[in-house]
């Protein structure tokens, strides 16, 4: 009898922009703020960076803002090096973003203002989760699947999941692991640097990945047929 | 009407729709602003009205009713909100009241969940019975006359929460603020594909030439709209360039300012052949969208913007827009991507040459432009988000919730 699989659910999720009503001119006015804001204030301008369509220069929403309206382009690489991921909790990677703003103002002449209008605003969100209808069972469905699925579901569940499950992996790669035990595709989709891609091309070498497998699953077939 | 929306719309916000709207079935959902026609506003309403109740929501749209004393208070309201200094007595204020007052008197304002537009009908938050209420601003408040502000903020701070278009419009109040940004209908009379003849009916309605390039601005005529500086900068890049401009707008029944800037774009024309302004009765969309659609170039040369729909209704037409750096331009054009962002008269007219020269240009940034607003300003988008707000209010205190 076969084995059953569970199968793959694929969901989704919105959200919903919420302004604090705070903003910030300059980098000290930044750094303020950044130390009192909500912890899900600081999770949206880092973790939530990624369900934008990014520039791949920066990975955070205070990265992008040192670059592109102060012009402060070694403030904005020190910042985009902090890897959201690599921190347990919200109040850690707080610290590690005051530090270096701290370290900045110490070793670099005082930033300008930003120009009226280009200010930071401090924004956090609302999460909706949905199903959205499709269901793997098998590699080949899976493979179907992500070609065809919003960009909004790969963000939920290859950058989301991360934070979700607190383990740092992807929903993809942990059910390719655990239902159909192929662990060496598990882990070529771990492979995948999160920072470096959009979520289209994210879907791209996650389709490269899964075809090549379901590819060679076949030839296992032809070649047991050779030998006979 | 809602299967219209397959094949166009983004297939997971249909889904999501679908989703919020069973949770909401025959629950009652108000919306009230201060006019049935003129500005993004009530175009979004006459479309979406029809939508939720066909998903089965009890939907309603209610205006209110005001004296010309009452709508220049409002368009001072307005203006000043949007940073223009003008004088208040307190006399006006109570005549803003006032008016409310009578208009609550008139209608049903008992729902499960009610959205009131902009400042006009702000103080119905008095007559509030039951339900959820939101306060659904459409313009920059990031600059306000403080004094005016301070005291629409009387009212604002009563509600349940509000919702701006643009992060950087909303205020420090202590009340919840969502950013929801708005939306177009594709399936409009203003947005829907159009037949060659359909288009060559308008141009020839209007008489206007088609063996040169169009620049076309489509918006009210109002001094933050620019009408004068898109003359200049037409009349700059006409110097290299032959082409024709056509400024095309609606009066607005809450707008008594409107006539007076007419004037002064009429008297700037000077009755140059090559200037078409059009004065559109209330409800041109299907003219505004050949125009729309015959353009070579479209502008919406803002200094002061609330979204500024107009740039998504040209983007969705797979035009070039240029458009002015202010209020939620930004968001609709990605510089340099879907469009080109300006800060002067001399930026425009420098854009309006590249385009001209560079077709090529032109059409991909055009198509790209269809996509942006595909993902994130059709009608459905703003739909959902506006029950998903409402199902939050449902779900107190959570930040993510699942469905």
């Amino acid at each position: 009898m076969a084995e059953i699989i569970e199968p793959f659910e694929f969901k989704q999720c919105i959200s919903i922009l919420k302004s604090t009503g705070k903003k910030a001119k300059d980098l000290r006015e930044l750094k303020n703020v950044i130390a009192g804001i909500s912890d899900e204030c600081i999770f949206h301008h880092t973790y939530q960076y990624f369900l934008k369509g990014h520039i791949l220069e920066y990975t955070s929403d205070f990265a992008h803002w040192a670059g592109e309206s102060l012009e402060e382009r070694a403030l904005s690489e020190h910042l985009s090096n902090i890897d959201p991921y690599d921190f347990k909790s919200i109040h850690d990677l707080r610290n590690k973003l005051l530090e270096v703003i701290d370290n900045y103002l110490e070793n670099y002449p005082e930033p300008r203002e930003a120009m009226p209008g280009d200010e930071f605003y401090f924004n956090e969100t609302v999460t909706l989760i949905f199903p959205v209808g499709i269901r793997a069972k098998n590699l080949a469905e899976f493979l179907t699947a992500i070609k065809y699925i919003d960009s909004g579901s790969i963000y939920y569940h290859f950058y989301e999941a991360r934070i979700r499950l607190g383990s740092g992996i992807d929903d993809f790669s942990r059910w390719i692991e655990d239902a159909l035990g192929k662990k060496e595709l598990a882990e070529r989709i771990r492979a995948i640097d999160p920072f470096m891609h959009t979520i289209e091309k994210i879907r791209v070498l996650i389709v490269e990945a899964v075809e090549d497998e379901v590819k060679r699953d076949m030839e296992v077939i032809d070649r047991c047929l050779t030998g006979l | 009407m809602f299967d219209r929306f397959v094949g166009i719309a983004p297939k997971t916000d249909l889904l999501l729709l679908q989703m919020l709207a069973a949770r909401f079935h025959k629950r009652s959902f108000l919306h009230i602003n201060s006019t049935r026609s003129g500005g993004g506003v009530a175009e979004i309403l006459q479309r979406m009205i029809p939508i939720l109740q066909e998903l089965g929501i009890n939907a309603r749209w209610e205006v209110i009713e005001g004296d010309p004393v009452f709508f220049d208070i409002t368009k001072k309201i307005h203006n000043s909100l949007q940073g223009n200094p003008e004088k208040f007595t307190e006399k006006m204020w109570q005549h803003h009241y006032e008016i409310n007052r009578k208009n609550a008197e008139k209608l049903t304002l008992d729902a499960d969940a009610v959205i009131i537009h902009d400042p006009q009908p702000a103080p119905l938050i008095h007559f509030k019975k039951t339900g959820l209420w939101i306060w659904r601003c459409h313009i920059d408040l990031s600059n306000p006359q403080i004094h005016v502000w301070d005291y629409l903020s009387r009212y604002i701070e009563k509600y349940d929460a509000t919702i701006f278009s643009v992060a950087k419009f909303a205020r420090e109040i202590p009340i919840h603020k969502f950013v929801i940004t708005p939306s177009i209908d594709p399936l409009s009379e203003k947005n829907r594909d159009l037949r060659e003849e359909e288009i060559n009916e308008t141009l020839s309605k209007f008489q206007i030439p088609v063996d040169r390039p169009i620049i076309l601005q489509v918006s009210r005529f109002d001094r933050f709209k620019d009408p004068v500086g898109v003359i200049k900068a037409f009349r700059i890049a006409k110097k290299y360039n032959d082409c024709i401009l056509i400024l095309a707008g609606s009066p607005a029944t809450d707008d008594p300012e409107g006539e007076v800037v007419l004037s002064e774009v009429r008297e700037y024309a000077a009755d140059d052949p090559d200037i078409y302004i059009l004065l559109l009765p209330p409800f041109s969309d299907k003219d505004i969208n050949a125009l729309q659609r015959s353009a070579t170039i479209i502008l919406q040369k803002s200094v002061k913007e609330g979204f500024g729909l107009t740039v998504s209704e040209s983007m969705w037409k797979g035009k070039p827009v240029i458009g002015g750096a202010v209020g939620g331009i930004p968001l609709q054009i990605i510089h340099g991507v879907t469009g080109f962002l300006v800060n002067s008269v001399e930026g425009a007219a420098f854009r309006v040459r590249q385009l001209l020269n560079n077709p090529e240009i032109a059409a991909k940034m055009g198509e790209t432009a269809r996509e942006h607003v595909r993902t994130n300003f059709l009608l459905t988008r703003q739909i959902r988000d506006y029950l998903s707000v409402w199902y939050f209010a449902e779900h107190k205190g959570k930040t993510v919730v699942e469905i």
